[in-house]
């Protein structure tokens, strides 16, 4: 009896898993990425060059609904507020703000880019521990809600604002220790020794003031719900505390971002399938301690999140083209270190272990969060045999341009495509143009449409900015 | 140890492995006591396979299985 039909072969393997940090849930499997939301990789490149970003308009939908679901069926009163520096490319800050998300800026140029984008001053939240002059003086005439970072900050407020008749509503950034990670106490009042106290009390001083709201962002990628039950903790307890210090009503509660996208740290052990809690983790440790410690029968203080990698980072593809193949010689680090003190010979003898390696057309310039995460990185064709440790080099001309050290890729040859994911968050906005071009950037839509959202830049784009001195000019 | 995506634990030398697909088809009709004669019909049976290249290849894994010493024969 034959099945009529028959699965893909692939040569049957046992690897033994002895390589340190590589992760066993890693090997075993070659999945490959032929089509990003149902359009053809190749297909995108043939319009748009390789690389190219490419981003879902509906996953960034369905991200933000999501979230916003397993929050507002907890709590009465939330507002997502779209944090500019995740990724603030327009089209993609114009879906969540189409979705409902205000925005939370962190400079005047962010500032400017929200009002842009068609948020009202009210609608935007102003962090930051530097604000400029007169983008303060901005923000406060157009009544964005200022989240004040530090002393300087208030005392500068207080004089701007000095004689005026309606006091002016601010809120306070907090930093909290939640637990095993380290504090973010560059930003902020500390809430855990009595900081935060003694500005209130400040701010009592200053009548043209009045404090309105708190805030803090624990960090980045958390992993552990529990330490936003901690927070949350300490957020209702510190204002209450400043009520009853004559703060009069505290009106909302601001959470920051933090919640963790389906990226993978270096050295993370758990796939991010297991590792990224669900978004009803982080919403239940937040509103159900929240609404706990809140006094019964007083109104709920309104609830912000600033949540931005966990919006965006999975909707967000880099595709890439292999341009050459090498192998490479694991240097053995014993070896290597006794070859320093002449010992023993070369380090690097033949026969030594090598991996398979890949030069790709897109650089660490593009990639800038493989710092700390190691993007998956998947062949577009699909293939069958099984994957190996691969080392995965940018087209940079730079030793230090990888972009995975052990990808578990198939032998994949010249003019391969892969696609790399997730890398919605942080990449845009912080990649650098650097010897290349930077390229071009597309939003899938529902119905397979392909928009260009960013073009690849151009010599001229890149020169706009340049002068030239007249007696540098080439002779007409 | 193994579950069913092919991740295999030693208890007795405390090693991981990892088998493919076809590898993890493989072990568990082995444990089933399947004959090598009929876990090559099966396999080709099954996957899309030449079945030439499919006796070369079982031929190799059988011996890596045993080298790790889950079979003795
Ligand atoms: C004040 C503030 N809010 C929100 C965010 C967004 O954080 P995340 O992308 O981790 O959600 C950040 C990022 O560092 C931040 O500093």
């Amino acid at each position: 009896m034959t099945p009529t039909l028959r699965l893909p072969y692939i040569r049957p393997t046992l690897s033994r898993l002895n390589q340190g940090p590589v992760n066993p849930f890693r090997l075993g499997t070659s999945p490959s990425c032929p089509d990003i939301d149902g359009i053809s990789v190749p297909e995108l490149t043939r319009e748009h060059g390789s690389p190219l970003f490419v981003f879902s308009e509906t996953a960034l939908r369905d991200a933000y609904r999501a979230a916003h679901r397993a929050f507002s069926r907890r709590y009465p009163d939330v507002q997502f507020a779209w944090s500019y520096k995740t990724n603030y490319l327009n089209a993609i800050c114009r879906v969540f703000h189409q979705e409902g998300a205000i925005a939370e800026v962190v400079s005047g140029f962010e500032y400017e880019k929200a009002r842009h984008n068609g948020i009202e001053g009210h609608n935007i939240i102003f962090n930051g521990p530097h604000k400029e002059k007169a983008d303060v003086e901005r923000a406060i005439a157009e009544g964005a809600m200022l989240q004040v970072d530090n002393i300087d900050e208030l005392l500068h407020l207080g004089e701007i604002t000095k004689g005026r008749t309606e006091p002016l509503p601010i809120a306070l950034r907090v930093h909290l220790s939640t637990g095993v990670q380290t504090v973010w106490s560059k930003f902020g009042f500390s809430g855990d020794d009595g900081e935060l106290q003694q500005v209130v009390r400040r701010i009592l001083a200053m009548p043209q003031l009045r404090l309105v709201g708190l805030h803090c962002h624990i960090g980045t990628f958390i992993l552990e719900p529990e330490w936003y039950r901690i927070a949350a903790k300490k957020m209702v307890a510190l204002a209450l505390n400043a009520e009853a210090m004559g703060a009069g009503p505290i009106r909302y509660l601001n959470m920051g971002g933090g919640f963790a996208s389906h990226a993978r740290l270096h050295f993370q052990y758990l796939p991010p399938e297991q590792a990224t809690p669900s978004m009803d983790r982080y919403a239940e440790a937040i509103c159900d301690t929240i609404t706990a410690e809140w006094p019964q029968g007083r109104t709920l203080p309104k609830l912000y999140l600033e949540t931005g990698r966990a919006l965006v980072d999975d909707a967000g593809y880099l595709i890439s083209t292999v341009v050459a193949v090498k192998r490479r010689t694991l240097h053995d680090p014993v070896a290597t270190a006794l070859a320093a003190f002449g010992k023993n010979g070369p380090a690097t003898v033949a026969g030594a272990p090598s991996q398979n390696a890949l030069v790709l057309d897109a650089g660490i310039n593009l990639m800038y969060t493989t710092t700390w995460y190691q993007p998956r990185i998947l062949p577009v064709r699909p293939c069958l045999d099984a994957p190996t440790p691969t080392t995965v080099f940018g087209c940079l001309c730079m030793n230090i341009d990888v972009l995975r050290e052990d990808a578990p890729l198939p032998g994949l040859t010249t003019g391969d495509q892969v696609v790399m994911h997730p890398v919605g968050a942080y990449n845009q906005t912080q990649s650098m143009q650097f010897i290349t071009y930077r390229p071009a950037v597309v939003m899938t839509g529902p119905g397979g449409q392909v928009h260009l959202i960013r073009r690849r830049e151009n010599l001229e784009y890149v020169q706009e900015m340049e002068v030239v001195p007249s007696h540098l000019q080439n002779p007409e | 140890m193994l579950n069913d995506r092919g991740f295999a634990f030693d208890p007795t030398s405390g090693e991981t492995f990892q088998l493919s697909t076809t590898g993890l088809r493989i072990v568990r009709l082995l444990q089933q006591d399947t004959g090598h004669e009929k876990i090559l019909e099966h396999v080709i049976e099954e996957f899309e396979v030449e079945p030439n290249t499919a006796s070369r290849d079982l031929a190799d894994f059988l011996l890596s299985v045993k080298q790790v010493g889950w079979i003795s024969e």
